[in-house]
Parts: structure tokens; C-alpha cells; sequence
């Protein structure tokens, strides 16, 4: 799905992705790599494909836009080094053409060492471009002129019908002063958000993403 | 041999003698029994001296040995006692050390459990005392301790109490778990001499009750009966004739004044209420309406503190309190003296519970139970005149024993792994020697070792999975301390809501209460907890902090126990006096009080005879309602609705929402519901059942609820313990995170599969569903359209708790809803 905000043309992926086509940049948020590893090591049977497919999700992204960059909002990875690293090290040489920019979010905490092995660009506390301005949490109350785009919230919308029918999706959120992306993990909970008037929500469902 | 000669047993008699007592014939036969060598089971009503059937047979014994070699024993535990509550055990080790005390015999009896302080628990690792009283999770707790498996050698004797109330329950599953692993201890020192024995109230399956505790068929095993009978007179407190009961709701405070005279004229009464949240709200009531009570009534429940309770305990047995408002935290055994009459406040939703709550009062043998019944609404006067010809016939329910529960598998072999560690073979011939598991297959038991050593992931090539892992001396162990405190601190299968304690902030403790409700509450907020009005202030390190407030409204937690659904015994009596209401062909006041209502029901739609199935279709603003009335019990037609929203669901897109209760279940769509008769044949037939059932249980959420204790009781998802444990954020995760993970990327996980079959063989009883539906193949199917909603259908409309199915593609569904709320808006 494709909107317009602040002038830009942006599009809203099922994948749980942002594309910037003036820009050639792929956002996405949370991606929350080594949660399934970290899981584990603390004796938590999460099947370890998970942060795999995570991975292979985000490659037919990446075929689908042929970016310039990508930019991870956040989170990128869960916890500490870990074998699901590994293999995220193996999937990055693939991609050495493409720019890695990471907006470091609370989960963030490796050291800029183990970042450099990795080419990832760190930014901190934000990313900005255009008249958006990537940030991984939401600011308090902003007097920047850029428009913020965070994550961190792994936002989701409860869409309520008639005879007491209620669903629930992950979904873009599009306010007056910021904007939220999903999380990309499929790992992730979600935590819902409430539309007030003149916000825009996306929900993601499995097939494409709708206005709600 | 003849027991009777020994010195052990003529020192009993004496005492007894000395006494004035003279023991009942189930108490000489369980003696006789217990020094044969039998194992077994004694069944008789309560307030008959049943703990002195089996805690005399080991003292007998104990008395024997001791006149015979005078031999101290350096390995003291003796007897370990199985209670399913806390508060029971405090009753029963005081009367036990009563007794030795007067018998003279230095044995020493303790109690383990989760309001044992450190320092006795301490004292008990340095040195076991001869008796031991244990809830099922602290005996898991001893096996989790390094050098468990030293306790157990001379152990004689292990006594499950109220064995009928664990056996139904994943919790009968851990005494059943806990035993093998003692035998396998004993057998393993060439001992064979030990014996378990249950003790149970009447239950439908009594001979499966001593098969699941004792399944070894190459043991003595026996049920010893007693030939007694417990007199019990129930009474329903019906409103007057000019008064109308509620159509639906479950606090029932219209005829609390109707207590007021009972309580004045009886000793001490007690006042069963179904849940916590609603025992706050009568107790605040009856001292709005009768303040004299101040100070002469307490309230009881499991979130009460331990002190609080201990004292209302105390208060009961010295007869100092005129009522205690309670829930099943009081229900077992636990011997009153002062306590004359009992009341049930709503449904108690089967015979059993309703009899074990009536044997309370008049303990003493030959004394009469007394129990009344305060009905909530007014369909309940008809379950009152079900439970009580029910109660006359003796018709009491079965309780199901689980088997198969990979979950509580899995938490017993951590369990042992952060103990003594364990060998996988021996454990596996204990394990398939239990009930519980005696149909498990090789493949199911790699498995699940798989997934305690390996993450269940044998495929990957980075393995940093390291849960259990085999130690040099070929033993399964956990190595990591932080894991095995985790262990530790979640072990049992009573799952609930994180909960946190509340605290004055003058100090002293009050109770607990759910987390999800503080989240809720802002500083200054007041709510209601054991019968007092607290001024939330705030939570400071997992404890909520409070003050006593002057303020008489309150909100109530709601503690989210779960809804007992109606007994199937219950059920068919319920049809039976649906039709004897109508035609007035009976001996019940309770239906005498209803027939204004059921006049109502015939005019407004039609009151269903035994042979018919009631279907009312009601058009309103919220949608399109089916209602459907077979009377099969809330479980029975959580499936069966989901059964039928599936069926018709085939025949054209649509969405419903599911809403159930005893008597029938909803069906709401915001489209109309295609119906007629022909239809009403079609899916209520019993063609094609077990492929229609699975796909309708696989098309709605009842598998995923059930996994919610599951991942718990697993350990997939931590709860936390109250005030013991901040959870780490970075491990947290939902219980439905993992469902949805588990159906995607692990098919084969045998967790998920017993998500699937809890819905599939405890819920659904698919012989049961069967036969209701052939019964309404074979009888008519009455369809009416009633203008508004009628006495029956009422009680389901309001009933929160939903279930949803669609037959409609995704994105139309959301498009439909969305164009609806702008409708609405």
C-alpha cells in the first residue's frame, strides 16, 4: 500500500516494512535477531528456525526493492552475541553492496567492535533524512521540525465489529506529530494502540495491509 | 495373621478405651489391611474419623517395631501425608500430635509447604521428622533438593488425603509422578515394603481412583468402605411470593437478608461463595444490612494472608466467629467443631462439591449436615430441585483422572534433573508403570527428553541449548543455577495470573491480589480486599502498598478463577425438571417458586420437553442471535457451538461470535443466520462428527486456551511469584506467542498436540456429544422467533466470555466491519 506522508511518497509493506522509493531505503523496526538464540540459552525451547526465517523474510524484501539501504529502527538484535549472530553474519556478506544503518534502540548493546565486523552503520539517537527522522522510541514531546518515525512499541489494532466480533493485527501507525512501524520479528508480542482522530492506522494482516 | 494380638494394636484400643472411643469397623479393617502389607483406598463420609484410619495404622506399626527391637532409626520419615490445601494441614498435624502425645510415642510430625517457614525447612533438611505433611508441589520441591533420594529410604507409608480432589487435576498427575519416583528409590535399596493408600469422599469411579493411585496390579490393594451413612438435610431459601428473582447475574444479594435469621439462630455458619472477588462484595453486604455483625463474621478465601487465615482458623475452632464468608478454600476435610449449618450462595455446580460443603457443619459423627441454598437467579431454584434429587439418588460424578499431560512430564523430569539428576532408563519404566502415563510410546518419551536437552531441535547444527545435560556420572542434570531457581520457583500446575502482595504502609500484610488489576488502579483508587476498603498509594518492589480507608464503595478484584461447568449427572436431571416444572407434576417447592418464569418462557417462546431441542432466533440491534438449549453442561456446549457455528458456516461466508452457559449456547452474527428445520437436522446430526469436530475446535481458540497452562506448568512462560522474583523483561513472552510460533515452525511439538486433546478428550467427551446428538436426531427440533429475549436465552446474551469462528475471507470481513463502526459512529 502506498500513502503520502509529509509530502513523501512511502510504502507500506506486508512484510512489515517501510520502503522509501526516493530514497531507495527499506526501513524496518525491532528485529529482534538472537531472541530465539537467547531463548534458548536460558532453557526456552523456541524452535530455532525462528530467527531464520526472519532472515529469509527480509532477503525477499530486499529482492523485491533492491535498496540502497537498510535501515534497522531499533533492536536489531535481542541480547548479546549468540549463534543466531552467527548466522545473521553468514546472510549479511550476500548483501555487501547494500548500507546497514542501525538507529540503536534499548535492546541494542553490543560493542562498536563487534558492529564494525558486522558493517552496520550505528546512529545515535537517530537517523534523520528528508523531513523524517528515524528514532527508536518515540520522543516525549518534540520540537523538532522533522517528522519522527519510531518503533519499540510493537504497536497492534483491535479492529471492533458489530455483534461482538473483534480482531487483532500488527499495524503502521500514522499520527499527527510521529509515526510507529511494527515490529518485524514474528517473535513479538503486540501492544495495542488506539486511534484518535485525524491519526491513520495500517493494519497488517496476511494477505496486504489496509487503512482501518 | 491376626493383628489385633499385636502390642502395637492392643495399645491403640487401650488409648481409645481410656478414651471413651471405640474405633468404627472401616478403621480395624484399615488397620488389619495396613500391617497385611495392602495398599488401597478408604471411602467414607466425612466427620468419621477417616485420618485416624490410616495414621493409626502407622502408628500401630511404628508402636511394634519400636516395643520389638527398640531400635532407633537413623532415616526418621515414616509417613508422608499428601494434602491438597494448606490449611489443611495445620488441623491435621495438631490432632496427630495430640495423639502421640497421649499414646506416648517420641515421634516427631512437620509441615511442608509454601507457608513453611525457611528455617523449619532447614531443620527438616537436617533432620526429616517421622511424619510429614506435604501438598503435592512441596513434595515435588523435596525431590528438586540435592540428596532427595537419601529421605526416602525407610519411608512406610504415603496417605494422598482427599484424593477425589487431586485426582481430577494435573496436581493428582504430580502425587502420581512423585510416588514412582519413591518406589523406584526403595526398590533400587531392595525395599518393597512401602504403602500408599488414599483416602477419598464417594466419587461415580472409585475403583479408577485406587488404579490411578495404585497401579502396580502385582500389589495387595484394597478399598475399604465404611458402612456409614452422613445424614444431610438441604433446604433452598426461596424468595416470597411477591418477589421476582434476577433472569441472570451470580451475585444473589436480594435474599441476603434472608440469611440474617439463620445466622442468628445457628452456632456458626458458613457462606460458600462461588468466587473471591464475589465473597468481598456479600461480606461488605450483610454488614451494610446487619451492622451488629461487625466483628462476629470473617471473610476466607486464598487470597487472604496466611496470618489472617490462620487466625480466622483459629476463631472458627473456639467458636468465636457467627459466619465466615468463604470459598473453596474451606471446602475439604478441615474439622470445625463449633460450624452447625452451611450455606451455598449460587450453584455449586455439582453433587459432590454440594455434599462435601453440606458434610462442613454437623461433623461429628451422627450429627446432621445442614445446608442451604441461596439462589443467585431464578434458573438456579431448577439446579436447587436437580441437586437436590441428585443428592438423594446418591448420582455423584466421576472425576476424570488426566493422563497423557506432556506438560506436568516435563516440569517432573527438570524437576528431579536440578535434584539428584536422573537415569533416563530407570525413569522411563517408572513413568510408564504410573496411570498417568502407562500408554506413552517410545517415540513420544525421546521426545520429550529431547526437548529438555536439546530444545527439541536435534536438526541444528548450533546447539546452544543447554538446559539438561548428561553429568559424568551418566546422570540427566540441570547445571545452572538460575535455571534450577526458576525451576524451582514455578513447580506445580496450578496456574494463575501473576499476583502480587498487599502491604499497609504502616506494615502487616493482607493478601494478594492479581497484577492485571493494579495496572488498573491509580494512586488513590480504593478497592476491597478480606473484607476491607483499601486507598491504593503504590507498588514499591512487586508489593502493593495501601492504606485502611473510611470510604464504603469499592471496586472488587475480579481474581480470575476458572467457571465450573455443570456435572453431566446434573445435566440430564436438569431436562427432567425442566418438564415437571411446566406440567407441575412434582414435590419441589424450588419449582413451585419458578413457574411464574417458565409461564414467561411458554409465552414468549416455548418451554422444551425432555425428547425436544429449543432453537430461539432473536433479531435485535446487536445482530442476528441463535440460541440453542440442550442442557449438556458449559464444556459439552462450548464444543457443540463451535460444532454447529462450523457447520453453518459451510454453507455460506459468515462470522459468529460463541457465547455459552449449563443450559445452552449463542450464536451471534451481524448477518442473517440461515435456518430452518431441515437445517436444524443437519448440524445437530451425528454424521460426520469426529472430522466436523476437529476442524471446528482447529477454526476457533480453544486449543490456544488451553495452552495458556500448558506453556506455564512446561515452563515456557515464567508467571512469577509474588514479591520473590522480578522477571527478567528480555525473557518474556506470551503463552499465545508460542502457540502461534509452535503451530509454524514445530507441528510435532507434543505440547501442541496436548493443547489439541485437552479440548479433544477432557472437554469434549465425545461419547457424551454423541448421544446428545442422536437424542435430538430422534426428537423434534422447536424453532421460535421470540420478539425479545426470554428466560432462558437471557443468562447466555449477557455472558461475557466469547469464542469467535468466520467463514469469511479476512479482508471483506475487516472491510464489512469497518463500513459497520462508521455506521455506528
Amino acid at each position: 500500500m502506498t500513502i503520502t506522508s509529509q509530502g513523501e511518497e512511502l510504502i507500506l509493506d506486508k512484510e512489515r516494512a517501510l520502503y522509501l522509493p526516493k530514497h531507495q531505503l527499506l526501513a524496518i523496526s525491532d528485529l529482534h535477531l538472537g531472541k530465539s538464540a537467547h531463548f534458548r540459552q536460558a532453557g526456552l525451547q523456541v524452535p530455532a528456525t525462528i530467527g531464520l526465517s526472519d532472515l529469509q523474510r527480509l532477503s525477499l524484501l530486499i529482492e523485491k526493492y533492491d535498496p540502497k539501504v537498510l535501515l534497522i529502527n531499533g533492536d536489531m538484535f535481542h541480547h548479546g552475541l549468540n549463534t543466531d549472530i552467527e548466522i545473521f553474519e553468514r546472510w549479511r556478506m550476500q548483501y555487501h553492496h547494500i548500507k546497514f544503518l542501525l538507529v540503536k534502540g534499548n535492546h541494542d548493546k553490543l560493542t562498536v567492535a563487534d558492529y564494525e565486523a558486522m558493517h552496520i552503520e550505528i546512529h545515535e539517537p537517530s537517523f534523520c533524512l528528508g523531513p523524517f527522522c528515524f528514532i527508536h522510541d518515540a520522543p516525549q514531546n518534540t520540537k523538532e521540525e522533522l517528522y519522527p518515525i519510531s518503533g519499540h512499541v510493537h504497536p497492534g489494532v483491535s479492529i471492533v465489529g458489530k455483534a461482538k466480533q473483534r480482531l487483532k493485527f500488527p499495524c503502521f501507525y500514522f499520527g499527527k506529530k510521529h509515526a510507529i512501524l511494527p515490529a518485524f520479528s514474528l517473535f513479538t508480542g503486540l501492544y495495542n494502540v488506539y486511534p484518535k482522530a485525524d491519526e491513520r492506522i495500517f493494519a497488517v494482516t496476511p494477505k496486504n495491509v489496509v487503512e482501518v | 495373621m491376626d493383628q489385633s494380638k499385636t502390642p502395637g494394636y492392643k495399645k491403640i484400643k487401650q488409648w481409645l478405651k481410656a478414651n471413651g472411643r471405640k474405633p468404627f469397623q472401616f478403621q480395624e479393617d484399615a488397620w488389619q489391611h495396613y500391617i497385611a502389607g495392602y495398599s488401597g483406598l478408604v471411602n467414607a463420609p466425612t466427620g468419621f474419623g477417616k485420618t485416624f484410619s490410616l495414621f493409626l495404622a502407622v502408628v500401630i506399626e511404628g508402636l511394634n517395631e519400636s516395643l520389638e527391637k527398640n531400635a532407633k532409626n537413623k532415616d526418621r520419615l515414616q509417613l508422608i501425608w499428601i494434602t491438597p490445601l494448606r490449611s489443611l494441614a495445620k488441623d491435621i498435624a495438631r490432632a496427630m500430635r495430640e495423639t502421640l502425645l497421649e499414646i506416648g510415642l517420641d515421634w516427631h510430625v512437620g509441615v511442608r509447604n509454601g507457608d513453611t517457614s525457611q528455617a523449619e525447612k532447614l531443620q527438616q533438611k537436617k533432620s526429616m521428622p517421622e511424619i510429614l505433611l506435604i501438598t503435592p508441589e512441596s513434595l515435588h520441591l523435596l525431590l528438586a533438593q540435592k540428596g532427595a533420594t537419601t529421605i526416602f529410604k525407610k519411608l512406610k507409608c504415603i496417605v494422598a488425603d482427599e484424593w477425589h480432589e487431586l485426582l481430577g487435576s494435573k496436581r493428582g498427575v504430580l502425587v502420581e509422578l512423585a510416588v514412582s519416583r519413591i518406589k523406584g528409590i526403595q526398590a533400587a535399596a531392595k525395599n518393597e515394603s512401602l504403602r500408599v493408600w488414599g483416602i477419598s469422599a464417594t466419587i461415580g469411579n472409585i475403583e479408577e481412583a485406587l488404579e490411578v493411585l495404585v497401579p502396580d496390579e502385582r500389589v495387595k490393594r484394597i478399598i475399604v468402605k465404611a458402612d456409614l451413612e452422613k445424614k444431610i438435610r438441604i433446604k433452598s431459601i426461596l424468595p416470597d411470593e411477591d418477589e421476582t428473582l434476577p433472569w441472570a447475574g451470580h451475585l444473589g444479594l436480594k435474599l441476603a437478608y434472608k440469611l440474617l435469621p439463620i445466622i442468628k439462630k445457628s452456632k456458626t455458619t458458613l457462606i460458600f461463595i462461588n468466587t473471591r472477588g464475589q465473597s468481598e462484595i456479600w461480606y461488605q453486604h450483610l454488614l451494610n444490612i446487619e451492622p451488629d455483625l461487625a466483628g462476629q463474621i470473617a471473610i476466607h478465601h486464598g487470597s487472604v494472608d496466611f496470618e489472617l487465615r490462620n487466625w480466622i482458623e483459629d476463631a472458627l475452632h473456639t467458636g468465636q466467629l457467627k459466619a465466615v464468608i468463604a470459598t473453596s478454600s474451606l471446602d475439604l476435610g478441615v474439622d470445625f467443631k463449633p460450624v452447625d449449618t452451611v450455606v451455598q450462595v449460587g450453584s455449586p455446580k455439582g453433587v459432590a462439591r454440594f455434599l462435601q460443603r453440606a458434610g462442613r457443619s454437623g461433623h461429628s459423627p451422627h450429627e446432621i449436615s445442614k445446608i442451604y441454598f441461596l439462589p443467585t437467579h431464578a434458573l438456579e431454584l431448577v439446579e436447587a430441585a436437580a441437586i437436590k434429587e441428585a443428592a438423594r439418588n446418591n448420582n455423584i460424578e466421576s472425576r476424570e483422572p488426566f493422563i497423557m499431560v506432556f506438560d506436568t512430564l516435563i516440569q517432573y523430569l527438570v524437576t528431579l534433573a536440578i535434584g539428584d539428576g536422573f537415569d533416563d532408563k530407570i525413569i522411563y519404566e517408572e513413568i510408564k508403570n504410573t496411570y498417568a502415563f502407562k500408554l506413552i510410546l517410545p517415540e513420544e518419551w525421546s521426545w520429550v527428553m529431547q526437548f529438555i536437552t536439546s530444545g527439541g531441535d536435534s536438526l541444528s547444527a548450533y546447539n546452544e541449548f543447554k538446559k539438561v545435560v548428561k553429568d559424568e556420572d551418566g546422570l540427566w542434570k540441570v547445571k545452572s543455577r538460575q535455571l534450577a531457581m526458576r525451576h524451582r520457583l514455578h513447580i506445580g500446575t496450578i496456574v494463575s495470573d501473576a499476583m502480587l502482595k498487599v502491604k499497609f504502609i504502616s506494615g502487616g500484610y493482607i493478601g494478594m491480589i492479581e497484577e492485571y488489576f493494579v495496572s488498573r488502579l491509580k494512586a488513590g483508587d480504593h478497592f476491597r480486599l478480606a473484607g476491607r476498603v483499601l486507598e491504593f498509594i503504590r507498588v514499591k518492589d512487586m508489593t502493593v502498598v495501601v492504606r485502611n480507608s473510611k470510604q464504603k464503595n469499592a471496586i472488587s478484584p475480579s481474581w480470575n478463577g476458572g467457571r465450573l461447568p455443570l456435572s453431566s449427572n446434573l445435566g440430564a436431571v436438569l431436562r427432567r425438571k425442566y418438564n415437571e416444572a411446566l406440567d407441575q407434576t412434582h414435590q419441589d417447592e424450588e419449582l413451585d417458586a419458578i413457574y411464574p418464569l417458565f409461564l414467561l418462557q411458554e409465552q414468549r417462546s416455548h418451554v422444551p420437553r425432555n425428547d425436544e431441542l429449543l432453537v430461539e432466533l432473536i433479531n435485535n440491534k446487536e445482530g442476528f442471535h441463535l440460541f440453542a438449549y440442550p442442557f449438556e453442561g458449559r464444556l459439552v456446549h462450548e464444543v457443540l457451538a463451535a460444532l454447529v457455528a462450523y457447520r453453518l458456516s459451510k454453507l455460506l461466508p459468515i462470522s459468529f461470535s460463541i457465547a455459552m452457559n449449563d443450559y445452552g449456547f449463542e450464536l451471534l452474527s451481524e448477518t442473517e443466520i440461515p435456518m430452518d428445520e431441515s437445517i436444524a437436522y443437519e448440524v445437530f446430526s451425528p454424521k460426520n462428527l469426529t472430522e466436523d469436530i476437529k476442524s471446528s475446535i482447529n477454526a476457533t481458540e480453544m486449543a490456544r486456551r488451553k495452552f495458556r497452562d500448558i506453556a506455564c506448568i512446561s515452563g515456557l512462560v515464567f508467571q512469577g511469584y509474588p514479591g520473590k522474583y522480578v522477571a527478567n523483561k528480555h525473557l518474556q513472552s506470551s503463552a499465545g506467542l508460542f502457540f502461534n510460533v509452535f503451530s509454524d515452525y514445530d507441528k510435532h511439538n507434543l505440547l501442541l498436540r496436548q493443547a489439541y486433546d485437552e479440548v479433544f478428550y477432557q472437554q469434549l467427551e465425545e461419547p457424551r456429544l454423541a448421544a446428545a446428538l442422536e437424542r435430538i436426531q430422534n426428537g423434534a427440533i422447536v424453532i421460535t422467533e421470540p420478539k425479545s429475549f426470554t428466560p432462558l436465552s437471557f443468562p447466555i446474551k449477557v455472558d461475557s466470555l466469547r469464542e469467535n469462528m468466520s467463514s469469511e475471507e479476512l479482508e471483506q470481513r475487516i472491510a464489512r466491519m469497518k463500513a459497520e463502526s462508521e455506521k455506528i459512529k
